[in-house]
C-alpha cells in the first residue's frame, strides 16, 4: 500500500503543474473571492434582509438564514456534481494516457513498483484530487457565507463529497478506456458516455415505458443496467446539500452501485495491464 | 556467476492482420556479473524489445529469460536494477531533485543527491526539469539510474544529446560503475563509446543474435589489410573486397596479399595504397549484418 501511495501522491503533484487543474482551482478561488469581497448580506436577528453583489441589489425579502442559505447550496452542489465533475473529468483525461507514455511506463515498470500499484495509484491521486478540489470549493462556499451570515452548516462539503462517489465510476471508466486506446481525447469521451448513461440509467423506468417492447427496449433495459445512477445520486447530494428530504438508504444503495461499477471497470484495467506489453 | 542469461528468448508481436511480427529470434546470451556488455545493431534489430523482454516491460513468446538469478516479474530483482530508457518521459513541473526523491521512494532506497553533482547536474538542482536541455534529461536520467547502487545497469543510448565533453564524463561514470562491480549493459549506436566502455559486444541483427564475444576476439579474427588501386584491371577477382574508395584484403598473411597484388598489377591495377587493416566495431557491424 505504500507504493501505492506514493504514486497517487505523484500523481497529485504532478496534476497541481497542470494548467487544466491549476485553471479549475483558480476559478473556485475567484468565485470565492468574488463572493467573499462583493456579495453583501444584511442579516437581522438571524434573517437575511436584503442582498447586493458588485452593489446590485439581489433581492429585499426578509428570509430566514438558514431557508436563504439551502437554495444556494443546493445549486453549489449541482454545479460541483455535474459541472465540477466535468471539468475535472477532462482535466484529468491525460493522467492515465500520460502515464502509459513511451519512456514513462518502461521506466516505471522497471522499478519495483507492480503494475496493479501503478493503476490503483493512479485512480486514488485523481480521486484524492477531486476531493480535494471540492472540498475547497464546498469548505471555501460554507466559510465565506458562515461568516456573512452566522449560518454554520457542514450539509455543502457532505453533499459535494457525496459527490465524489459518481466521479469514482467517471474515472473508473476513463482509466480503463487509457488501457485500449491511449488517447486524452477518447478517455473525455468514454467520461462523457457514462455521465449519459448514468443519467439514462436513472430514469430507467420512464424512458422504457415510452419504448415499443421487443429489441429496442430490451437493449435499452440491459444497456444501461450496468451503469451507476448519477442522476439519482446527484439528487440525493443536492438534497443533503440543503439539508432536504435526504435517504440515506438510497444513497447507500446509489454508492455502492457506484463503486461496484467502479471495481468492474478497475478489474478490466487490471486485466489488460496485466497483459499489455510496452 | 551471470547477471543475465536468455535462453531461447523469442518475441513476436501480433499484427491486426497477417502474421506475428518477429522481434526477437531464439536468442541465447549469458552475460556475467561485473561484466560492461555492449549491444549493438542496426535500426529494429531488435535490441530495445531485448531490454524490455529483461525488466518485464514485455513478456517473451518463447523462450526464458534470468536476471539477476531471478525473473524479471521479480520485484526485488528489479529493486536491484537501475535503467535509462531512450527517451525518459521526465515531469516538467518537477525540480530533479524532487524527481529523484519520487523515484528513491518507489525504489525504496535513500534520496542520494550528490546522484547529481556525479552526473553534472549539481547547478540545477532546484530549475525546473521543463527548462532543461536534451542533455540534461539524459543526465539526469543517468541519476536516476545510478539510485541505489544497483547490481545491474541498463542503459539505452544513454549519451544521446550529450556533448562531447558530457560523453566523457559519462563514460567514466560507467567505468566507475563496473570497478565497483556492477554489471552494464549498454545499447548504443556510437560505437567508439561501446568499444571504450564494454569488454563484451553482442551484435543483433533481424532479432538474431549474429555475433558475440569479447572486443578483442571479435576484432582479432578479422585483421587484413586495407589497398587502395588506380587505373584499370579487376582487382576484385584477386580476392580484394571493394568499398566506397578503397579495396581490404581479409587474409591477414603478406605472402597471399603479395600475390593478390601481383595478380591485380598484371590486370593493368596501379596499387597506390597498403596499410594493415585496423579492425574495430563498426567493420565487425557491417560484416556481420551484410
Amino acid at each position: 500500500m505504500r507504493i501505492t501511495l506514493h504514486v497517487a501522491r505523484d500523481l497529485l503533484r504532478e496534476a497541481l503543474a497542470r494548467n487544466w487543474v491549476l485553471g479549475l482551482l483558480v476559478g473556485i478561488t475567484l468565485v470565492l473571492t468574488v463572493l467573499g469581497l462583493f456579495l453583501r448580506l444584511d442579516v437581522v436577528d438571524g434573517a437575511i434582509a436584503g442582498s447586493k453583489l458588485f452593489g446590485a441589489m439581489l433581492f429585499d425579502d426578509i428570509v430566514s438564514t438558514d431557508k436563504a442559505m439551502r437554495p444556494v447550496y443546493m445549486v453549489a452542489a449541482g454545479i460541483g456534481f455535474f459541472g465540477g465533475a466535468m471539468f475535472l473529468a477532462v482535466a484529468c483525461s491525460d493522467f492515465a494516457p500520460s502515464l502509459l507514455s513511451p519512456g514513462r511506463i518502461e521506466h516505471l515498470l522497471s522499478l519495483p513498483v507492480s503494475r496493479w500499484q501503478l493503476l490503483l495509484g493512479t485512480y486514488l491521486g485523481v480521486l484524492a484530487l477531486s476531493a480535494l478540489c471540492t472540498a475547497y470549493g464546498a469548505l471555501g462556499i460554507t466559510l465565506v457565507f458562515g461568516f456573512k451570515t452566522g449560518f454554520w452548516t457542514t450539509a455543502l462539503l457532505g453533499g459535494s463529497l457525496l459527490g465524489v462517489a459518481g466521479f469514482c465510476a467517471l474515472y473508473a471508466a476513463m482509466l480503463t478506456s487509457a488501457f485500449f486506446v491511449r488517447s486524452a481525447a477518447a478517455s473525455s469521451a468514454v467520461g462523457l458516455l457514462v455521465r449519459v448513461m448514468g443519467i439514462l440509467a436513472s430514469a430507467r423506468a420512464p424512458i422504457e415505458e415510452t419504448l415499443e417492447p421487443g429489441l429496442g427496449r430490451t437493449l435499452f433495459h440491459y444497456g444501461v443496467q450496468p451503469f451507476p445512477r448519477l442522476w439519482k445520486l446527484a439528487e440525493q447530494c443536492i438534497r443533503l446539500a440543503g439539508d432536504e428530504n435526504f435517504n440515506p438508504g438510497l444513497t447507500a444503495r446509489l454508492v455502492a452501485g457506484s463503486l461496484i461499477f467502479s471495481l468492474g471497470m478497475l478489474a478490466i484495467a487490471a486485466w489488460r495491464f496485466e497483459k499489455k506489453d510496452f | 556467476m551471470t547477471a543475465i542469461q536468455a535462453t531461447g528468448l523469442s518475441k513476436s508481436f501480433p499484427r491486426l492482420f497477417g502474421e506475428p511480427q518477429p522481434a526477437l529470434r531464439a536468442l541465447t546470451l549469458s552475460i556475467p556479473r561485473g561484466s560492461a556488455f555492449g549491444l549493438i545493431g542496426p535500426n529494429g534489430a531488435g535490441k530495445t524489445t531485448f531490454i524490455k523482454l529483461l525488466l518485464g516491460v514485455a513478456r517473451p513468446s518463447g523462450g526464458e529469460v534470468q536476471v539477476l538469478g531471478s525473473t524479471p516479474e521479480d520485484r526485488a530483482v528489479r529493486a536491484r536494477i537501475g535503467y535509462l530508457p531512450e527517451r525518459l518521459h521526465l515531469p516538467d513541473a518537477w525540480t530533479p531533485l524532487q524527481f529523484l526523491a519520487s523515484v528513491a521512494r518507489l525504489k525504496n532506497v535513500p534520496v542520494e543527491p550528490p546522484l547529481l553533482e556525479r552526473v553534472g547536474l549539481g547547478e540545477a538542482t532546484h530549475r525546473k526539469i521543463g527548462g532543461f536541455s536534451k542533455g540534461m534529461r539524459q543526465r539526469l536520467g543517468l541519476a536516476i539510474a545510478l539510485l541505489g547502487k544497483p547490481e545491474l545497469l541498463i542503459l539505452d543510448e544513454p549519451t544521446d544529446g550529450i556533448d562531447p565533453l558530457g560523453r566523457v564524463e559519462v563514460r567514466r561514470i560507467l567505468l566507475e560503475e563496473k570497478a565497483r562491480g556492477a554489471t552494464v549493459l549498454l545499447n548504443s549506436h556510437l560505437l567508439a563509446e561501446t568499444e571504450r566502455v564494454c569488454d563484451r559486444v553482442g551484435i543483433l541483427h533481424l532479432g538474431r543474435l549474429v555475433r558475440e564475444g569479447t572486443l578483442q576476439s571479435l576484432t582479432a579474427q578479422r585483421e587484413g589489410w586495407v589497398v587502395k588501386f588506380t587505373g584499370g584491371g579487376d582487382p576484385a577477382a584477386c580476392g580484394f573486397v571493394p568499398h566506397a574508395d578503397r579495396w581490404t584484403f581479409d587474409r591477414p598473411d603478406v605472402e597471399a596479399l603479395n600475390a593478390a597484388l601481383g595478380k591485380a598489377r598484371e590486370g593493368g591495377a596501379w596499387v597506390t595504397e597498403v596499410l594493415p587493416r585496423a579492425f574495430d566495431l563498426e567493420d565487425v557491424l557491417a560484416e556481420a549484418t551484410r
